[in-house]
């Protein structure tokens, strides 16, 4: 590479803690994709939450307490989504559009624009040294990245999330209420915005309300970069944690190699049109619905 | 209420974000103006009439107007002008009409607004004019034509020089220096870099840009983007911060990389900042002086109903402030103000 002071410790490390958090959500975002859902709220949560934090961290919050509100804060949004989404049964691009701009404009409403300061010195890095912290933000990232693996691959409950983004109607078939399995991916992922904002908060001492804007297109790329169709069903935790590497190496990339800020927009989205045409190309999608077309001609 | 939360006006200024028109009504606010009427009408008898001005921020309860009304109270006494103080409580541009509405009513001799909405709060300040009111807009402008002057705090050759004085006075005359700006695309931004580039090649040859990086107007991704030019330039010795939520990021990132050669300066608040220029991270920040842009602004107010001041003079004398040039109908308050670790503690906002 032309760049050897990139993979140097130091700038690896700072890399690997200002992307665990992000990691953590696309998590979320790609158990719903799976789902044959999308959810471009999570921005407005993750910073919501983040403000939330702020607050209790001011309060004498401990990390676990941090941690815990964070992440019902999250799951609770996660739930408004869910319960419009599969109880009620709109589109949940629709609804996630309104949440995303229920909580900013409600949190531009309330902070308007104002940093929660004057946090505690046991809020940093949760009160460790910064390379202990770093290294605890980073664990916390690769953590939530094996339990993913996990549920994804070897659990009844990562099963019913393909088959029901697979086919909905073939999961209730089989005995699986999609309608159950939608709306707990959509806490579950509330819950893990959630816990992507303690991430991230605590590698600062003041919270910026607008934190997170952008994150939800950001996760959504990684996702689709790693494999995930958008048309649900289909894709691997593992390649998303690749591209959310390979996004995250962009901008930095471009700091190193001395090039304009202008192209780290366009090499993105070159990487997401090349991720998605490769799915074309290699047979994904459409092949999956000729199948379906000709499933149904048989029938 | 926090007082230091309502500073959306800045914003658009230093480029956090679009302003709040979502704010609370409060409906108090022109009914007290329309109250305290009776008091202070009374006819003054055989002496001139004293002239009220009637002072209008984006918001009351805005810590950064409030600081601003300091200085205006203390060029009212100067200038021996009655001075009223009104606004909404929350930013809101219906809120303000009204309350030019119930001056106008009253027959205030000259009026002075922060405007939040520029199309919004024009129709209602040219109906003032032609009442034969004064109008002056301070802070953020209206339409030109619905104002006699408009007091500028800050000009973008004003705001480049400062921050690139402020730079080579970190940098010591010469290295490299990174910017981090909110977008590539934000005109005012643009304007400022154009500036920062004059001034550089004129008078600081040494200083050498060596990237320019967006952070989308966000504090943490300043951060990773000052981390990212920090570890990429190993000679770097200086960030400057072009968008409010870039300067505590960039410090930040300063302070967390343990590098005592580079400092960061910016355009910021006050508050966001206090930590890193007592630290020494930030020796600098840059904004303007609020108490002396609400001092000028009732300086001019003062001065235009006494008839001291008029369309197409080129300077005026602002009371301790000297003279300050008049470009068109600009009243410029000057260079920008730097916050040091020797006054930011003054500035609550």
């Amino acid at each position: 590479m032309a760049a050897p002071d990139f993979f140097k410790p130091r700038q690896l490390l700072a890399l690997g803690t200002a992307t665990a958090p992000v990691l953590v959500a696309a998590m979320g975002v790609t158990m719903i994709i799976l789902c044959r859902q999308i959810d471009i709220s999570i921005g407005s949560q993750f910073a919501l939450c983040s403000v939330f934090i702020g607050l209790a961290a001011q309060k004498g919050g401990g990390p676990l307490e941090l941690v815990a509100l964070a992440m019902g804060v999250g799951g609770v949004m996660g739930a408004v989504n869910g319960v419009l989404v599969a109880g009620v049964g709109l589109p949940s691009i629709v609804v996630t559009l309104a949440t995303m701009a229920t909580w900013r404009e409600s949190l531009r409403w309330w902070r308007e624009g104002e940093f929660v300061r004057n946090l505690p010195e046991t809020f940093q890095w949760f009160g460790a040294s910064q390379m202990t912290g770093q290294w605890l933000v980073i664990t916390a990232g690769i953590m939530v990245l094996g339990c993913m693996v996990m549920i994804t691959q070897f659990t009844a409950g990562g099963r019913f999330m393909y088959a029901v983004g697979s086919d909905p109607e073939a999961a209730r078939l089989a005995g699986i209420r999609p309608m159950w399995v939608t709306f707990s991916v959509f806490v579950s992922a509330g819950a893990l915005t959630g816990l992507a904002a303690v991430l991230n908060a605590v590698r600062f001492t003041d919270v910026d309300p607008k934190t997170g804007t952008g994150l939800e297109m950001q996760a959504i790329a990684a996702a689709v970069v790693g494999g995930v169709s958008v048309a649900g069903g289909r894709g691997r935790v593992l390649g998303v944690f690749a591209g959310v590497l390979l996004l995250a190496c962009v901008g930095p990339g471009l700091v190193f190699l001395n090039l304009p800020a202008q192209w780290e927009r366009a090499i993105q989205g070159g990487i997401i049109l090349l991720a998605v045409a490769s799915d074309g190309l290699g047979g994904g999608r459409p092949r999956r619905l000729r199948e379906q077309h000709e499933e149904k001609k048989r029938r | 209420m926090s007082g230091m939360r309502k500073k959306e006006f800045m914003m658009n200024l230093i480029g956090r974000g679009p302003s709040r028109w979502m704010a609370a009504v409060s409906v108090t606010a022109a009914f007290l103006v329309g109250c305290d009427k009776s008091s202070d009408t009374a006819p003054s008898s055989g002496m001139a009439k004293t002239v009220t001005v009637a002072l209008m921020p984006k918001s009351k309860g805005n810590a950064y107007f409030i600081s601003c009304r300091k200085g205006a109270e203390e060029a009212a006494k100067e200038t021996g002008v009655k001075m009223l103080w009104e606004g909404p409580t929350e930013p809101d541009p219906a809120k303000q009409n009204e309350i030019v509405e119930t001056w106008i009513t009253r027959g205030v001799d000259v009026i002075a607004v922060a405007a939040e909405n520029r199309a919004g709060i024009s129709t209602a300040l040219r109906k003032a004019r032609g009442r034969g009111i004064k109008v002056v807009t301070w802070d953020s402008d209206a339409e030109p034509d619905a104002r006699d002057f408009l007091v500028n705090q800050a000009t973008p050759e004003g705001i480049g020089q400062t921050l690139v004085e402020e730079a080579a006075k970190a940098m010591n005359g010469k290295g490299e220096f990174a910017i981090i700006t909110a977008s590539l695309t934000a005109a005012n931004m643009n304007e400022w870099q154009k500036q920062i580039e004059i001034v550089r090649a004129a008078r600081f040859p040494e200083l050498k840009m060596v990237a320019l990086r967006p952070c989308d107007d966000l504090k943490d991704k300043a951060f990773n983007e000052a981390t990212a030019l920090l570890n990429a330039h190993a000679n770097l010795k200086l960030i400057m911060a072009i968008c409010s939520p870039a300067v505590p990021g960039a410090s930040e990132a300063v302070k967390q990389s343990g590098r005592q050669d580079v400092r960061v300066v910016g355009l910021g608040l006050p508050n966001d900042n206090k930590r890193y220029v007592k630290e020494g991270v930030t020796p600098s920040v840059i904004l303007w002086n609020t108490m002396d842009l609400g001092y000028l602004t009732v300086h001019v107010c003062a001065a235009l109903a006494h008839g001291k001041l008029k369309a197409g003079d080129v300077t005026y004398s602002g009371g301790r402030l000297g003279n300050l040039e008049i470009k068109g109908d600009q009243i410029l308050l000057g260079k920008p103000f730097v916050f040091t670790k020797d006054n930011i503690d003054q500035f609550d906002f």
